[in-house]
């Protein structure tokens, strides 16, 4: 056994020697980081402002696009808001996460007669409202220099001033070779060159690109839809006019038709004027509409599995839920890597008969079992160091801004996933590992050893495209079957392991992969001992069921 | 009893399949011998010394290495370099050669400082810290000798040590195997070349098609083919043929001037009991005039080609 350490030894320190190991040491976290910042980082800085022209030849809705677009930009404002005072909040108003704790909020910085549950209103509301009188208010200069003084108490002296996010919109003026009251036809043509891109835009003194282009027919009010059905009969009993021209309306003109957010603000803010209009017009009382649109039931999502008051389905469920496919993908990785490392040393220590040198020293089993542990022990460093780095990017992440962060986080660090996912590593590993010394023993040369690997790669494929199917149903057919074969166990059940499949599961695969395990490696020893040594053509499938039984 | 022998092989016989690789072949090596296994390509001296290893079972018969049933059981007190050289590509110099000794149950700081002063003692101790892959082919396969005779193992097999090597690295090698001498280790090495054989066994073993032709001492080799005589002359030497105890005799061509009568050279091939003094006379009854009569000792080489030259050249076209 000594021996068989030695052999470990070495093939640790030389596996960790290689560069293919520590580029995927440190790639992880890269990739995770990466993975992390770059939505966030998107989001930031990758959406330019948006130029648009608008033309109203109807002249009704003009104030409520601009409004439309406005309350869009300060609700913009407001979120970067958010997170520039939970940056620069002092110490003592924080609660735990990093949040506001407003009870610590002294009285000298209420308004006589304000109750400190007034004030906290009052800040949430500019901060969350979305209300259009509220936005509106912070639109303007002075409601929004009003709201910073009376936030400003909250945060450290010291803190540098609030950075205005860029504008999600603007509203630009129309090219000056274009005239407002152009039919809407001459207008489009004249507009195409700059919403191709290929002429400019004046915006603010300086060249600009225009994003999209916003037309309101003179008559706009005449292609209102409004109840389908009575539309119908109208044009059936009046048989007038072309009835394409129904479908005429408001015109959004944009080549980017992926980033719908400015038709989607423009189409709301203009036909939530129009609906306001219809109620005056059939003489409904706008306030109750409202009372009416506000009205709704609660729902919730329940799980039966979890305790009375916890059914609750949250965030850390449904993370809970899917985090163990992230786990079932870096078990693929990690036992796909180490059985490469170890075929690679064992055709390396065949092709160079190295292990004429080994077996006169050391047995084959010895051999067996030193290369194996020693792989094992590489890729157990390798998880480790992801599982670290994964542990502490997210624990970096977690915090107001990133609850998910948090979530995933909590349900790292519990739920038995971890230790799980270390058995099924080992598990895995020594039955994959088994089948990839007995191809290296056999095969003299990586070429030789690729006949044998299709199918076993082919085999290997099916876990990581089941995957993704397993979370939505973790106790159905599909999961159960593959949890018993041996090969799928720890991927599959892996994958289940959130949603606490039942003891017979988890125990009976356990057994069955650990005799299965114990098999694979008898027989591939079988095949080991022998085919070290043999050296020319790779032996017939007859020759190695020989091998077998002998 | 003290077993004086570093290897018994008692009536061993290995076969694949239908081929015979070894046949019923006996052996022993008194401890401390040099003794060289000799035979043409696919004689079985491979086979034979993976069988001594263990590395094989044999079919049949039974080996004995180091007084011991199994080379297993005394494997920290053997070393062995394969025919087919190879190392770690990644791996150091040093620690190679460290991580075979330690496998051979040397202490791991031991087994370091033995590596480099074994690099140091035969010229590579600039390599010491180089990756083998960096090494040429005879420095390579000079590391991996000092790899499996690091942990100065008792009785050491060398297949084919020679092969590979320039003539000054043949000189080295030579001189390792004589070193292990002196200090009383056994050694067996398998070559094709004759002349290191010659040089340095004490004994040799001969084998062809895996049966054994010949064990024993080099004097008791070269006694095995006839005597050779060299004659000089000009004309021909026909009349000697009739002569009892002249086994053949060819003409062997010589470089010499062109002249009317030129001097011609003979190979006579006599039996030991054949002197010179009948054959003197043979020669002057003859009118056979001599100009140069020499005996010849019959090189290693000769009497290997001898001995299975006809198996060697079927061997080679099997």
């Amino acid at each position: 056994m000594k021996y068989s350490l030695f052999v470990a030894m070495r093939e640790y320190a030389e596996n960790a020697k290689t560069k293919g190991f520590w580029v995927g040491l440190l790639l992880f976290p890269v990739i995770i980081a990466v993975a992390f910042q770059v939505p966030s980082y998107l989001e930031e800085k990758a959406t330019p402002t948006r130029n648009f022209v608008l033309v109203d030849q109807s002249g009704l809705y003009e104030e409520v696009v601009d409004k439309a677009v406005l309350r869009s930009n300060v609700r913009k404002k407001q979120e970067a808001f958010t997170k520039y005072m939970q940056k620069y909040m002092k110490e003592e108003f924080k609660a735990n996460q990093g949040e506001l704790d407003l009870e610590k909020i002294p009285a000298m910085n209420l308004a006589p007669g304000q109750s400190p549950q007034d004030l906290q209103k009052e800040i949430m509301d500019r901060l969350e409202s979305s209300s259009s009188a509220e936005l509106e208010l912070l639109g303007t200069e002075q409601g929004w220099a009003d709201f910073e003084q009376t936030t400003a108490f909250l945060m450290v002296e010291d803190r540098p001033p609030f950075e205005e996010p860029r504008v999600r919109f603007r509203r630009v003026d129309l090219p000056t070779d274009l005239s407002p009251e152009m039919a809407m036809d001459e207008l489009s043509e004249g507009l195409k060159p700059y919403l191709t891109g290929s002429r400019g835009i004046e915006v603010e003194g300086s060249q600009g690109e225009l994003f999209a282009a916003i037309l309101i027919p003179e008559d706009a009010e005449a292609h209102i839809l409004r109840d389908f059905m009575s539309q119908a009969q109208d044009q059936a009993t009046a048989n007038m006019g072309d009835p394409e021209e129904g479908h005429q309306g408001v015109q959004y003109w944009s080549v980017n038709l992926a980033d719908l957010d400015l038709r989607s603000v423009v189409e709301r803010g203009i036909n939530n004027r129009i609906r306001e209009q219809e109620y005056v017009a059939k003489a409904i009382d706008i306030q109750t509409v409202r009372q009416v649109e506000n009205t709704r039931i609660r729902f919730k999502s329940l799980n039966p599995k979890k305790a009375v008051g916890e059914e609750e389905v949250s965030l850390a469920d449904t993370i809970r839920q899917w985090a163990p496919v992230g786990f079932v993908y870096l078990l693929w990785i990690a036992i796909m890597t180490v059985v490469q490392m170890l075929l690679n040393n064992t055709i390396e220590e065949k092709s160079n008969r190295i292990i004429e040198v080994l077996l006169s020293s050391v047995t084959p089993w010895e051999l067996m079992v030193g290369k194996l542990i020693g792989i094992a022990a590489v890729g157990l460093t390798m998880l480790s160091a992801w599982i670290l780095s994964l542990v502490a990017l997210l624990a970096w992440k977690a915090g107001p801004e990133a609850t998910w962060a948090m979530e995933v986080f909590e349900v790292v660090q519990s739920g038995g996933l971890i230790p799980a996912f270390l058995i099924y590593f080992i598990l895995g590993y020594l039955t994959y590992a088994g089948i990839f010394l007995a191809i290296g023993s056999i095969c003299n040369t990586l070429k030789e050893a690729q006949n044998f690997m299709g199918p076993v790669m082919l085999i290997m494929m099916v876990p990581l495209i089941t995957m993704m199917f397993i979370p939505k149903d973790p106790n159905g057919t599909l999961a159960t079957v593959l949890s018993w074969i041996p090969l799928y166990t720890p991927f599959v059940m892996m994958n289940r392991a959130a949603a606490d499949p039942p003891m017979f599961d988890k125990v009976g695969t356990l057994i069955l992969m650990v005799v299965s395990c114990v098999v694979v490696m008898w027989l591939s020893a079988k095949i080991f001992r022998i085919g070290i040594l043999r050296t020319g053509q790779p032996p017939k499938l007859l020759e190695l069921f020989r091998w077998l039984k002998g | 009893m003290v077993n004086d022998y570093a290897l018994e092989l008692r009536n061993v016989t290995k076969r694949f399949g239908d081929f015979t690789a070894v046949d019923d072949v006996s052996l022993e090596i008194p401890k401390g011998a040099v003794y060289g296994f000799l035979g043409p390509n696919g004689a079985g001296k491979t086979t034979t010394i993976r069988m001594i290893l263990e590395i094989f079972k044999p079919d049949s018969g039974s080996i004995s290495v180091l007084g011991q049933p199994s080379a297993l059981l005394v494997r920290n007190r053997i070393g062995y370099l394969p025919e087919e050289k190879g190392l770690y590509k990644k791996m150091k110099a040093w620690s190679i050669i460290a991580y075979f000794a330690s496998l051979k149950g040397m202490n791991r700081k031991e087994a370091k400082k033995k590596a480099y002063s074994l690099l140091e003692r035969y010229g590579l101790a600039d390599f010491a810290d180089h990756k083998t892959e960096a090494l040429s082919k005879g420095m390579g396969q000079k590391v991996q000798v000092l790899a499996s005779i690091a942990h100065d193992p008792d009785f050491v097999i060398l297949d084919e040590p020679f092969s590979g090597l320039d003539p000054v690295n043949q000189q080295v090698m030579e001189e390792v195997i004589e070193d292990m001498r002196k200090r009383g280790q056994t050694v067996i090495f398998s070559t094709h070349v004759m002349s290191h054989a010659e040089r340095i066994c004490d004994r040799i073993l001969l084998i062809a098609k895996g049966k054994k032709i010949f064990d024993g001492s080099i004097p008791e080799a070269k006694r095995v083919i006839p005597k050779r005589w060299l004659l000089h002359t000009r004309g021909r030497i026909d009349a000697l043929g009739d002569l009892p105890g002249i086994r053949g005799m060819v003409e062997i061509p010589i470089k010499q001037k062109e002249s009317p009568e030129p001097i011609r050279a003979w190979q006579l091939r006599v039996s030991d009991d054949l002197n010179f003094q009948s054959v003197l006379q043979a020669c002057v009854q003859n009118g056979i005039v001599l100009e140069r009569f020499d005996q010849t000792e019959p090189s290693l080489h000769d009497v290997f080609v001898h001995m299975v030259g006809d198996e060697a050249k079927e061997a080679t076209f099997r």
